[in-house]
């Protein structure tokens, strides 16, 4: 029992983690129907950039955290208005593709850096005993880095619901046309809808640098397991992104915990998210949340 | 009405299938057969180091393996994301083989031709299979699709013990006419092989695309309900595109397999699929042309960018790491700016060049 507990608690960490990665996926295609595959790079820059502010310039953790929201928030900015603005209204294929290049060009940078190839993790700054509850443990790191999350989560839910941006945001996920005619400078909205999406990944990323240590493949990848989680909740839905994160995290540490060793089965962690994923596009495309709008065939 | 067969500078057609031809000048074709017996001559005249041609052979097996892509992405209009996967499927079709039947049977190293055929028919299942989803889902959600392929295609790859969990699978050396193939003559005789079969595939294709099998694929990309209103099923028009692209996938994978004498799993990444996608658009979306200029182009730049960064790494300290940042570097650049200044790719480039020459002195 101890041991299902331990998954689903454990589960869960992982789980906001994906909640939080995917949010700043969906912002961006919610607003601008952009897929933006390089999602996993801005990712990483935020967590290098944190480690960057916190150890070698000696900026204190918290501060360097908060610095590097707001760098990798302009970065995303600045990458929206170079390369995506260009391509409003260019064919599907054309702004798929101008993100992979994104990918590449972002993949080239970090690999310039030390960070590319070597492996850092940050200071310890926290107790490192974990917290015991009922033989369940949850070390620190997790601990807070899922009341984070929590907070961003609720942050960016409250900006969406209240704020005068965030509802210019959801109009123009809406009806691009009718939200200009009302004066909204959909520009405006694109290249904001990039910035929050970078502040989220800045934040994930750090987080995820603080659980697994800083290592480039790894934090590049959750940008390509970003995929399940957004198709899981739905393509444009921020309480799917929320809810189908916690589901796959759930999902990955089960299958990790339960069928990896049996039957010859390994790895199945990395690989039950992608099944999924193909079965819900065939099954159910729209996801859990998404609003019905598939054309078929 | 007399029509100069040689140097047409406008458009003369008066019937369909004056329109049709595969050469529309008789120096168009003067040209082209003068070109391949170029290409089919060279190495005969210059001492080419096997460094170079392996380059070369590379280039051959992604000219075949973006002529489908091509087909899938550019004249049928769907993205995939996992070419790579379909050619891997092509190659693992061989390494199979050579896992049962010991990588030095007489199938694998005498009947090559059929292995290559073999490893095509199982491509297109496969592609056909992937193409399912196609039957209910567009644009978006289908490259989806083929992304989660391209990961469970790795996964499998990764954890199965019958293809050596990703490690490599030797293939033995194949026989031609005069006996085994020397170490020596491997990529020579490879080069030649790849040629026929490149312009086998380019004639294929420039014949497909004149049938209506061929067309009904640019007419569902156009505009699939009108499509269906002509009665073409659009679901199974692109099931079928799948099928195609996966069958020129397999046989690049076979002939990857063979060229480097042995299958590993890290020709058939996430990253080498987007590589072909970023070929199939510096060469240019839905043109044939553009499959031939993409991947020679792409290669020739990871050529200087290799130099470039060997020269560089010898000023820097090595701490720059400037190899592996400087080719995802250029690579993405490419991609950005071509489809930013020149969405149409380099194909674009030898049409205009064309109908300069065609009239030249004359501006029009």
């Amino acid at each position: 029992m101890s041991y299902f507990l331990q998954l689903v608690v454990s589960g869960i960490v992982v789980g906001s983690i994906y909640a939080l990665s995917a949010l700043g996926f969906v912002l961006i295609y919610k607003s601008s129907r952009v897929l933006n595959i390089a999602h996993g790079q801005l990712i990483a820059t935020g967590a290098f950039i944190t480690y960057a502010l916190a150890v070698w310039a000696g900026i204190p953790i918290a501060l360097a955290f908060f610095l590097s929201l707001i760098i990798t928030f302009f970065i995303a900015m600045s990458v929206e208005r170079v390369f995506l603005r260009r391509l409003i209204g260019e064919p599907i294929i054309s702004v798929i593709m101008v993100t992979i290049g994104l990918m590449s060009i972002l993949d080239g940078l970090i690999y310039l850096t030390p960070f590319g190839t070597l492996n850092f993790s940050f200071p310890e700054f926290l107790p490192t005993t974990p917290i015991r509850l009922g033989g369940v443990s949850i070390s620190w790191t997790q601990l807070v880095g899922v009341i984070i999350t929590t907070i961003l989560i609720g942050g960016f839910s409250w900006f969406f619901r209240k704020s005068t941006l965030g509802i210019s945001m959801r109009a123009v996920s809406d009806d691009q046309l009718a939200s200009m005619s009302i004066g909204i400078s959909i520009p405006r909205v694109f290249g904001l809808a990039w910035a929050a999406a970078g502040f989220s990944a800045a934040a994930a990323g750090t987080i995820i640098g603080n659980i697994t240590g800083l290592n480039f493949e790894t934090l590049q990848a959750f940008g390509i397991t970003v995929f399940p989680v957004v198709i899981l909740g739905g393509l444009d839905s921020i309480i799917g992104a929320v809810v189908a994160g916690i589901i796959m995290g759930l999902i990955q540490q089960f299958a990790a915990g339960y069928l990896d060793g049996h039957w010859g089965l390994h790895g199945t962690a990395s690989l039950l998210p992608y099944i999924i994923l193909l079965v819900i596009l065939l099954f159910k495309p729209y996801g859990l949340f998404g609003i019905h709008e598939i054309e078929r065939v | 009405m007399a029509v100069n067969r040689w140097l047409a500078t406008g458009n003369y057609f008066t019937t369909y299938k004056q329109e049709q031809r595969i050469f529309q000048t008789n120096l168009d074709r003067t040209v082209f057969i003068a070109f391949l017996m170029v290409v089919f001559t060279w190495p005969l005249f210059f001492e080419v180091s096997s460094k170079y041609m392996l380059v070369v052979d590379n280039i051959l097996i992604a000219i075949i393996a973006v002529i489908g892509l091509n087909l899938l992405t550019g004249f049928a209009g769907l993205i995939s994301i996992g070419h790579a996967a379909f050619v891997g499927v092509g190659a693992y079709t061989l390494a199979s083989f050579s896992r049962v039947l010991g990588d030095s049977h007489v199938l694998i190293t005498h009947a090559w031709p059929l292995m290559l055929l073999i490893s095509g028919g199982v491509g297109a299942v496969v592609g056909a299979f992937v193409g399912l989803p196609a039957l209910r889902l567009k644009h978006l959600y289908l490259a989806i699709a083929t992304l989660s392929f391209q990961m469970i295609f790795l996964w499998i790859i990764n954890f199965s013990t019958f293809f050596n969990q990703g490690q490599t699978i030797f293939i033995g050396r194949a026989y031609w006419i005069t006996g085994k193939v020397a170490r020596d003559d491997h990529y020579l005789f490879w080069y030649y092989a790849m040629l026929v079969i490149v312009v086998m595939c380019g004639f294929g294709v420039r014949n497909l695309m004149r049938t209506r099998y061929g067309r009904c694929l640019v007419a569902v990309r156009d505009n699939d309900r009108a499509a269906d209103a002509m009665g073409m099923h659009p679901g199974l028009t692109k099931v079928y595109a799948f099928g195609l692209a996966g069958f020129f996938a397999g046989v690049a994978g076979a002939l990857h397999a063979y060229l480097f004498r042995g299958v590993g799993f890290e020709s058939f990444t996430l990253h080498q699929s987007i590589t072909y996608l970023a070929m199939a658009i510096v060469g240019g979306l839905g043109t044939l042309t553009g499959s031939f200029f993409g991947p020679t182009a792409i290669y020739m730049l990871d050529l200087k960018v290799e130099n470039v960064a060997e020269y560089a790494g010898s000023i820097f300290s090595e701490t720059m790491n400037l190899a592996t940042g400087l080719r995802p570097l250029t690579f993405g650049l490419v991609i950005v700016l071509f489809l930013m200044f020149e969405p149409r790719g380099i194909a674009n480039w030898w049409r205009i060049s064309r109908s300069y020459l065609k009239l030249w002195p004359f501006r029009f």
